[in-house]
């Protein structure tokens, strides 16, 4: 079983934000930067099917500058196997069509049996690159997987649906799926893996020529008019002028 | 004393003694050496202190009757009672052999000390077996045979002591001296095999005991070494010290462990008698060598909180606690990290802080330290990153104190967390990076002064197990109270309410200050009163191991100090930790009820800059 | 035509994500000029045909199809595809939603065309036509661009538009077929199913009713949590209340407990603790009652009431219920 996982390098909930005086990114130098969540989980999803499965191989795949090397090594140290480091600039880059197009380059000649990815990045949040991926590589595919089952040549995930809903869905390998927080206890890496990571392989390449077909104007920070509107009146009116509140400006009714 | 022993007899008694001693021998031999496999060796430094407490906490039973008062005393009479018998069954044995001891009128004179003693053991032990065996105690576990064994013993032998020493006939003083003899036989046998065995290691034990507290392994990790070392660090990571290995064999089973533990108290499944003595027991046995540690039961190891009460209340000195054992196996081995640590964790790495935070407006209005200053002022990341935001006020309220004392103060640009958080919680990985980085940026400071004991313990104490350190730490309740006691500040008796104390476990049990926080505290209230369970008896806030961030609260162990201080109908209770000020801030509010006013919490540093009489007598610059 | 609509079936009716994207295509088509249509497929495609039909959205295209009779990403993936190929619409607007999610990206490869999704708004002021997107956890926000011809495939985030804004009106219906075959489908999917709600999972609530200690006693929970179920939400707490015993833990919302960022948190009789604010920030409107008006929460607040909680909370479940 060849399993190939995507995995991405963004910046920390905690991270500062500061936005370039161009306003076409922000500015890398200052973003405290960690492994997607979501990328995470799939992960921790893939090592444990090698594991129950008794053998295979767990590839990490990811695009990025040379800092994205430490979520690289993350992955190895919690047991990938080796990494493929599509290698690149990526300010303000947000189109998963193009992305995607990279990754079909690279994983082209692996043959893997299921790709998995994180739902979508904790940055940009475009929530496409693996059910493109899969498209392109004539994979099945399916979005927010919250279990998996292997077995006989076909995967089964239970995707997640709105309020509270699930469907089972089974897919011929092979099949690319997108991952789902909190399904699984993602794993912390061991000292030893830590120390071994070290050693295993992780190759560069380049990335190939692809248009972005989604560009990125500026980026900027929300009107924080977090000026708190007070409601006043008789207890009567406050519900009243609340349910409006509700209903027209936060629009939950 | 009748009758000459028959060769026959003395023939069998010989054998007897041989295959009883024998046995005894075989039996300690095979715990001593598996003693003699552990890790590290047997201290012997401050010979006369450690000669000093065996005499105060075995001979004089401080601990014993110290924590369960009338037990204690019961069992000091069979103990003691023992110690009298001593002379009494050296004469006995000779006396099979024809050959007393002692003459007839020492053994006479003797008897009168030795007969009172043995109704007293027979009180002793009466009231011992019905507390054990129909009172039944929780901290005492399961029913012991080996107990009741023990109580049958020491009846016969007190009875069969006092009837020797009536008037009978030949026949029945010769039935009796045997049944006197097989039963100290059979006793013989059992206490290696069992529980008893304490009556030879406790007072061994105690001599042993570290008295740095905690006494954990430190874990050297180089990250530039090779495959092969890893490895051999790692697997000695299973392996116990020899010390460790003494307290498992010396175990009494008495549960006292059990009763103070916090964690137990709160609800939660962790019982230290047995996940962290007893498991381990047949498991060294079973592979004679002491590579056991993994078989702490994991659960039970995360609920820990580090405080050592456990340590602190054990009567034959045994280091209890093992949670660090077990969870840096997991940890660095297994690589089996609760996911809300996971997080803290990488916050450590990637930003030196717990909170993973990148600004302080705190530290960025403190002063900087400079060679020429007196203190650093280590802040810790519970007050740098205002993880609850009333105690910055007590911070500031600490260098209120310092300027008027005229005492100059600095803090680290580039301090990251001493680390204790990672040390608790078994990543000595990340822990090795922060301390690594600290004792660099401490390497011209020669005065630390922290209102945190969590840090004063790391960098005095822990830090100093793997590398040399060069400056003193003092937690502020020290410098306040000396501040105090030498009439450098002045403090009036300015709150007229009930004031209590809770004393922070780092603080009173490992830092070893109880005594400064009250100069501080009784300087400034006119109505303080003690709590029960204070000093270095104190019950942990909940907060230490890490369970700070622990995620899921199940269980109480965070409320169960707040619900004795609610109890105990303080208007003020006063803390020496941040982190026991953050729990009773969280913990008293809900547990208050409606009808009472709400319990103020404070700081030690807040006291007394509330009642400061600030003089013009002294304007230096700080 | 211009703007082409995909509903989305809920059960025989539109989605309401699905009369979003009416209301936003007839902002689109008003300011641009734009003619749109609406497409709908899947198994109810005639009765979501004659409820689409009665707005006005130009033409509503129905595609039935016995392979597009239970969803599966690659025939609705297929099928829109060859729909959009049939009528080369500028825009191709979806609702950001779980199904949608899983196959609208499988369009945008086919085509390789980009979708632009999540949007919060669309500005045509300027000379390009610009889409909103949040992005880093909703902390900044950024205008968002295709590049080349169309078609453009766009998703709305839930409630960037009020369904109540699609204007009714009239639409004539025209069927259409597509080309699809039963290799295509490489995917077998169960009937979906509810799962027991055991674990309360606030992380992904969309509405959540919070209470703090100004709730008082544990005989004023009811209250709070009748005021929840008329409102369709989650109920939290923070840890006080939990402290105190009054709710199970896995209702706490703070450091110690869940992240969440709903749509709207209303937090009653809560202070703002940090402990516990660092847990809801997040939220996307915050609504605070609490009867102390200094109280840190109004500091976060979008909407603040001061006024006692246990008047308020009864006379608002009852306006809810009657709403």
């Amino acid at each position: 079983m060849k399993i190939a996982v995507l995995v991405k390098q963004v910046p920390g909930a905690e991270s500062p934000l500061p936005i370039l005086a161009d306003q076409k990114w922000v500015d890398e130098s200052a973003v405290a930067y960690v492994m997607n969540e979501s990328d995470n989980y799939a992960l921790e999803e893939a090592l444990h099917i090698k594991e129950v499965n008794g053998d295979g191989e767990v590839v990490v795949a990811s695009l990025g500058p040379s800092r994205i090397q430490k979520v690289i090594r993350e992955a190895l140290a919690k047991g990938a196997d080796r990494a493929i480091h599509i290698e690149m600039e990526t300010p303000g880059a947000i189109d998963p069509l193009a992305t995607a197009s990279h990754f079909a380059q690279a994983l082209k000649d692996e043959n893997f049996d299921l790709i998995f990815s994180g739902l979508q990045s904790d940055d940009v949040g475009m929530g496409q690159t693996g059910v493109i991926l899969g498209e392109m590589m004539g994979m099945a595919t399916a979005s927010l997987a919250m279990a998996t089952e292997v077995g006989d040549g076909k995967i089964k995930v239970k995707r997640e649906l709105e309020a509270g809903w699930f469907q089972w869905v089974s897919l011929t390998l092979p099949a690319s799926i997108t991952i789902q927080s909190g399904l699984n206890t993602p794993r912390y890496p061991s000292l030893k893996g830590i120390m071994g990571a070290k050693r295993k392989e992780i190759k560069v390449i380049e990335p190939s020529d692809n248009d972005s077909m989604q560009s990125l104007e500026k980026i900027y920070v929300p009107q924080s008019d977090k000026q708190t509107v007070m409601i006043e009146g008789s207890v009567d009116q406050m519900v009243e002028k609340l349910i409006d509140a509700f209903r027209n400006d936060i629009k939950v009714l | 004393m009748e009758g000459a022993f028959s060769f026959v007899e003395k023939l069998v008694l010989t054998i007897g003694i041989f295959v009883v001693l024998s046995s005894f021998i075989f039996e300690l031999w095979r715990r001593l050496r598996i003693v003699f496999k552990g890790r590290d060796s047997l201290p012997f430094d401050r010979f006369g202190t450690r000669i000093w407490r065996v005499i105060k906490e075995s001979f004089f039973h401080e601990k014993i009757i110290g924590g369960r008062f009338w037990p204690g005393l019961m069992h000091g009479l069979v103990f003691w009672g023992f110690i009298v018998f001593g002379l009494v069954t050296l004469d006995h044995f000779a006396i099979g052999y024809d050959h007393p001891l002692m003459s007839d009128s020492t053994h006479k004179n003797y008897s009168y000390i030795v007969i009172p003693f043995s109704i007293l053991v027979l009180i002793g032990i009466t009231t011992l077996t019905y507390r054990r065996f129909i009172t039944r105690p929780k901290a005492l576990g399961e029913i012991s045979l080996t107990s009741g064994l023990v109580a049958v013993f020491i009846t016969v032998l007190m009875v069969t002591y006092l009837l020797g020493e009536m008037k009978l006939s030949p026949l029945v003083w010769r039935v009796n001296w045997w049944l006197h003899t097989i039963t100290i036989m059979a006793f013989i046998v059992l206490i290696p095999r069992s529980k008893h065995l304490h009556l030879v290691l406790a007072p061994i034990n105690i001599f042993f005991k570290p008295f740095e507290q905690e006494s954990h392994t430190p874990v050297d990790i180089n990250l530039e070494g090779s495959e092969d070392e890893l490895d051999a660090m790692l697997s000695d990571l299973t392996r116990m010290t020899k010390n460790q290995a003494l307290d498992i064999f010396s175990c009494v089973e008495c549960g006292r462990c059990l009763d103070v533990c916090p964690a137990s108290r709160g609800g939660g499944i962790l019982d230290p008698k047995n996940h962290f003595i007893l498991d381990l027991r047949q498991p060294l046995l079973d592979r004679g060598d002491v590579d056991v540690l993994s078989n702490i039961n994991v659960e039970a190891g995360w609920e820990c909180t580090t405080c050592l009460a456990c340590t602190e209340v054990c009567p034959v000195g045994n280091q209890v606690e093992k949670s660090d054992e077990i969870r840096r196996l997991e940890v660095l081995v297994e690589g089996k990290v609760p996911q809300e640590y996971q997080k803290l964790f990488m916050n450590l790495q990637e930003s030196g802080n717990t909170e993973g935070a990148t600004s302080s407006p705190l530290a960025e209005r403190l002063p900087k330290y400079t060679p020429d200053k007196e203190y650093l002022l280590w802040l810790g990341c519970f007050a740098r990153y205002e993880m609850d935001p009333n105690f910055t006020k007590s911070v500031e309220n600490f260098t209120k104190i310092l300027d008027v004392a005229g005492i100059s103060y600095g803090i680290l640009e580039n301090e990251h967390c001493s680390g204790d958080p990672a040390n608790r919680l078994g990543d000595k990985l990340t822990y090795t990076m922060l301390r690594e980085h600290n004792m660099e940026q401490l390497s011209d400071v020669k005065k630390v002064v922290t209102h945190c004991p969590h840090c004063a313990l790391n960098l005095e104490k822990e830090y100093a197990k793997y590398a040399e350190v060069n400056y003193k730490v003092e937690h502020h309740s020290q410098v306040i109270g000396q501040l105090i006691n030498e009439g450098r500040i002045v403090v009036r008796k300015g709150n007229k309410g009930k004031v209590t104390y809770h004393d922070p476990c780092n603080l009173s049990r490992m830092l070893d200050e109880v005594d400064a926080p009250r100069t501080a505290i009784q300087a400034t209230s006119e109505n303080f009163f003690e709590l029960e369970e204070s000093g270095r008896n104190t019950l942990c806030c909940g907060a230490g191991g890490g369970l700070w961030w622990k995620k899921e609260t199940t269980g109480r162990t965070h409320l169960v100090r707040a619900e004795q201080v609610v109890e105990s109908d303080a208007d003020t209770v006063v803390t020496g930790c941040n982190f026991c000020y953050g729990m009773m801030n969280q913990g008293l509010k809900p547990l208050t009820p409606e009808t009472r006013s709400e319990i103020q919490v404070k700081d030690i540093a807040d006291m007394v800059a509330e009642n400061l009489v600030e003089n013009a007598k002294d304007s230096s610059v700080s | 035509m211009d703007i082409l609509i995909i509903l989305e079936d809920n059960n025989g009716k539109i989605h309401r994500m699905g009369l979003e994207s009416i209301a936003a295509a007839q902002k689109m088509a008003d300011s641009l000029g734009f003619s749109m249509g609406a497409v709908v497929l899947g198994s109810n495609a005639d009765v979501l045909a004659e409820e689409a039909s009665e707005y006005n959205i130009g033409e509503v295209i129905k595609i039935n199809d016995s392979l597009l009779g239970s969803y599966s990403a690659d025939g609705y993936a297929e099928a829109v595809k060859q729909i959009i190929e049939q009528e080369a619409p500028t825009y191709v607007l979806f609702g950001h939603s779980y199904q949608v999610r899983d196959y609208a990206p499988k369009v945008s490869a086919k085509m390789m065309k980009p979708l632009l999704v999540d949007n919060v708004a669309v500005n045509m002021d300027g000379e390009k036509v610009v889409f909103t997107k949040q992005m880093f956890n909703a902390k900044l926000f950024s205008d968002v661009t295709p590049s080349g011809e169309g078609p453009c495939l766009v998703s709305f985030q839930s409630a960037a538009f009020s369904s109540e804004a699609a204007e009714t009106g009239s639409a004539t219906i025209r069927d259409a077929s597509v080309n699809l075959d039963a290799s295509m489908i490489k995917t077998e999917s169960e009937d979906p199913f509810q799962e027991e709600a055991g674990g309360v999972d606030l992380s992904s609530a969309e509405l959540i009713v919070s209470i703090g200690r100004g709730i008082g006693k544990e005989e004023n929970i009811p209250l709070a949590q009748s005021l929840a179920a008329a409102l369709g939400a989650e109920l939290a707490s923070s840890r006080p209340v939990v402290d105190a015993g009054w709710l199970p833990s896995a209702h706490q919302v703070g450091s110690s407990g869940q992240s969440v960022s709903p749509k709207m948190y209303l937090a009653l009789g809560m202070s703002g603790a940090i402990q516990h604010v660092v847990g809801m920030k997040g939220s996307k409107n915050i609504v605070a009652i609490n009867k102390d008006p200094e109280a840190p929460i109004f500091e976060i607040s979008d909407y603040g009431v001061v006024g006692d909680i246990i008047e308020i909370i009864p006379k608002l479940t009852d306006a809810l219920k009657g709403v």
